[in-house]
């Protein structure tokens, strides 16, 4: 996990996964916000780095002009929160469904005539467990966004910028 | 209306009014205080209002024939010069091709700073004529890139970017303006850029690890250095021959560090690497302790990386960029700094040392693995080297450019003076040489420039000659002239079955001709004897000069190491 520490300008973004995407590593996940001091965006990231040295991360957003400060906050074990959205049909079992739905960290978002859409929030593995519940499910489809994170000195109001994955059931 | 008011000046006021002043006059009168002398360039469209004001400005315009000339002649003027070179170029077209050019100085760590024209501001993103997203094209060729949306902003991001482009690790900046932000006329006081991080000097090495590196040194019993461009850079020639007699260690070089190093001194090993001489590479191998001061260890230079200095107990790696250190080779001490701030503290801090043993190692090494080609009655390249370096003057420039010819110009080597041999090392960038040698013969008219060419890489810019005429650049041309794409046919030969696919030219220009109709003076050479009158025949033209050399269609370069091999397994010219 990365702090990064940029201006905030235009095509600030695309400077630094231009510069990760050069350097062959594989942005993982990324959330954006307006940090403590004006003027400044933190970048929370996670990136995989290959066969290459895990230190190049570091060292080659170091050189964006643009780039403040870039931190491994790796060890300070920085909060994930990850979200997904669920659609289950409702021609299976309705106890079962309802039993589901009463769940910890699972959210009634929409009931529709023929399914209903949830939301299922927590950590990654706490995620990781309950979707796999709720795919014992007549599921239909599934959206599971990339984790959001903040540690300290962090992000503030982050918002998600990660790729989805979407898959049917 | 009287004079003073035309000047800017009220007679009813004592103070001077606001200077009233469009984008395209910010910018030229910013790039005045800036120093610059010469500007690259190629008007169109999107650049046009800087176009209007430059007449006007002391600032010396070259007209060239295509924009990847203009940047690699801002390029060679900065390796020449040691300044910035600048290149403009208007929007769409125009920008993108710059960006070979920009990549091949970006690359070498040339600083170099790029004007385009854009379309209005109202009209990006809608697809305007001849509208391109430069700044996302050259994002990964440039150190830093600007896109200007108001004129008050203009004078300080030029000086901004021509601070980041020629300080730490030089690089390419652009500046990409919007026609209407060249027209937009501003008054008063410019807008400064608040950054909130101040411009970070690489913070010097501890003194333990200094000393460190002086202990590995001090200790060594078979001591080796190679040096880079970073020892030219931070022109610390002079450190670095001290340091090597100091310590008695021999050094080699890369291609882009052909020169830090006098070639007659008895410990220049020359060229390291994948085309190096047998004798450098035998002593990277061999070697107990490897300083490498001013270059990455990069794959041309380390070959099989587990085979590159495989004896050595340590390897020092300095460099002024902190990524370049322990990117592929993972060096036990790695010092981010400046090769001629570590250069002297090495000095310092490091005893005298003879190492006899090791010297006779290595120069019977010299001995057993000469640099050698075939006499076979044809044309050798390195015959017409050889007479081209022995009718240079110490101060001439020479400016290889890529392929077979940039090693046997590299290897054949005989200058002892810094800073006068010039390459696309990095990018390797075909049709570098002829516009590169221009750039460089405008930092200094009163240096005679050489452009080393094959034919493959010189049709790719030849439309350069007209600039060198038209702009009286008297560049002196030297075309190796095999009829192929020389080390392409080589690696099929050696590397690729001996299956040769698609390397023959079968047509090539007559250049006595094709330099005739630019105007430039033409001569051939076909034999060893002809060169001699040929060479002084260009010289003693005051303009360009183009010399065609057909030399032997199946010369090669030896020493090479074999892809996938380390740098002791290097091949040697088979026929002596």
């Amino acid at each position: 996990m990365i702090l990064v520490r940029v201006e905030d300008r235009s095509g600030v973004l695309q400077r630094v996964t231009n510069c990760l995407a050069r350097r062959g590593f594989h942005l993982l996940s990324c959330s954006v916000g307006q940090g403590p001091k004006p003027g400044l965006l933190c970048l929370w990231l996670r990136v995989g780095t290959g066969p290459q040295p895990p230190d190049q991360v570091i060292k080659q957003l170091s050189k964006l002009i643009d780039v403040v400060s870039v931190e491994d906050r790796t060890e300070t074990d920085p909060m994930e929160w990850v979200t997904a959205l669920v659609e289950i049909r409702r021609d299976g079992d309705e106890m079962e469904l309802e039993a589901a739905l009463q769940e910890p960290g699972v959210q009634v978002v929409r009931r529709l005539k023929d399914s209903v859409l949830a939301a299922v929030a927590g950590t990654p593995e706490q995620v990781e467990v309950r979707l796999g519940q709720l795919r014992r499910l007549p599921v239909s489809d599934w959206v599971l966004g990339r984790p959001l994170a903040l540690g300290e000195g962090g992000a503030g109001q982050a918002a998600a910028v990660g790729n989805r994955q979407v898959s049917g059931s | 209306m009287c004079a003073t008011a035309l000047l800017g000046f009220d007679d009813n006021q004592r103070e001077p009014a606001p200077a009233r002043r469009c984008g395209a006059e910010i910018l030229l009168r910013a790039l005045e205080a800036e120093g610059v002398e010469v500007i690259f360039g190629l008007p169109g469209g999107a650049n046009l209002p800087i176009y209007q004001y430059l007449p006007g400005s002391p600032i010396r315009h070259i007209l060239v024939r295509h924009e990847q000339g203009a940047a690699h002649m801002a390029d060679g003027y900065a390796r020449a010069s040691g300044r910035v070179g600048v290149c403009l170029a208007t929007s769409g077209p125009g920008a993108l091709n710059l960006v070979t050019g920009l990549a091949t100085a970006h690359f070498d760590s040339v600083p170099v700073v790029a004007i385009t024209g854009q379309v209005a501001t109202p009209t990006i993103g809608t697809d305007a004529f001849q509208e391109s997203d430069v700044i996302g094209a050259t994002m990964s060729v440039t150190k830093h890139s600007y896109q200007v949306h108001d004129a008050r902003d203009l004078e300080a991001v030029v000086h901004e970017a021509f601070h980041v482009a020629r300080t730490g690790r030089p690089g390419a900046v652009l500046i990409d303006i919007p026609k209407d932000v060249q027209q937009q006329i501003v008054e008063g006081e410019p807008a400064q850029i608040t950054r909130l991080r101040p411009h970070r000097e690489p913070p010097a090495p501890s003194q333990e690890l200094l000393m460190a590196a002086a202990r590995s040194l001090a200790g060594a019993r078979r001591p080796m250095i190679l040096a880079g461009r970073g020892v030219a850079i931070a022109q610390a020639q002079a450190a670095l021959l001290a340091l090597a007699e100091h310590i008695d260690a021999p050094v080699g070089t890369t291609l882009l560090g052909t020169g830090v190093f006098p070639s007659s001194h008895p410990l220049a090993l020359g060229l390291v690497g994948f085309m190096g001489t047998g004798y450098c590479n035998l002593a990277v191998s061999n070697c107990d302790c490897l300083l490498m001061v001013g270059m990455r260890a990069d794959d041309r230079v380390t070959c099989r990386l587990d085979g590159f200095a495989p004896r050595a107990e340590h390897i020092i790696h300095v460099n002024i960029d902190p990524a370049e250190l322990g990117k592929t080779l993972a060096a036990d001490c790695q010092i981010a700094a400046d090769a001629g701030w570590t250069l002297e503290a090495l000095i310092k801090e490091t005893p005298e040392r003879r190492h006899p043993t090791w010297r006779r190692q290595v120069d019977e090494w010299r001995d057993r693995h000469p640099l050698r080609y075939p006499h076979n009655g044809r044309l050798q390249p390195q015959e017409v080297l050889a007479a081209c370096y022995a009718h240079r003057l110490p101060t001439d420039i020479v400016v290889a450019d890529v392929g077979l010819n940039q090693i046997w110009a590299a290897t054949s080597w005989t200058g002892d003076e810094a800073g006068t041999f010039l390459n696309s090392g990095g990018a390797g960038t075909m049709g570098f040489a002829l516009p590169a040698a221009l750039g460089a013969q405008a930092a200094d008219p009163g240096r005679r420039v050489w452009a080393i060419c094959g034919e493959g890489g010189f049709v790719m810019t030849l439309q350069e000659l007209a600039t060198a005429v038209e702009a009286g650049l008297p560049v002196k041309v030297v075309i190796l002239n095999n009829g192929q794409l020389g080390m392409v046919r080589q690696f099929q030969d050696d590397f690729y079955g001996g299956v040769r696919s698609e390397i023959e030219h079968s047509v090539i220009p007559n250049f006595q001709l094709l330099g005739s109709a630019f105007g430039c003076f033409s001569v051939a050479v076909t034999c060893q004897a002809e060169l001699g009158e040929a060479l002084e025949a260009a010289m003693a033209h005051p303009g360009p000069a183009l010399v065609e050399c057909r030399i032997d269609p199946e010369a090669n370069v030896y020493p090479i190491v074999p892809f996938g091999g380390g740098l002791a397994d290097f091949m040697e010219c088979p026929s002596t």
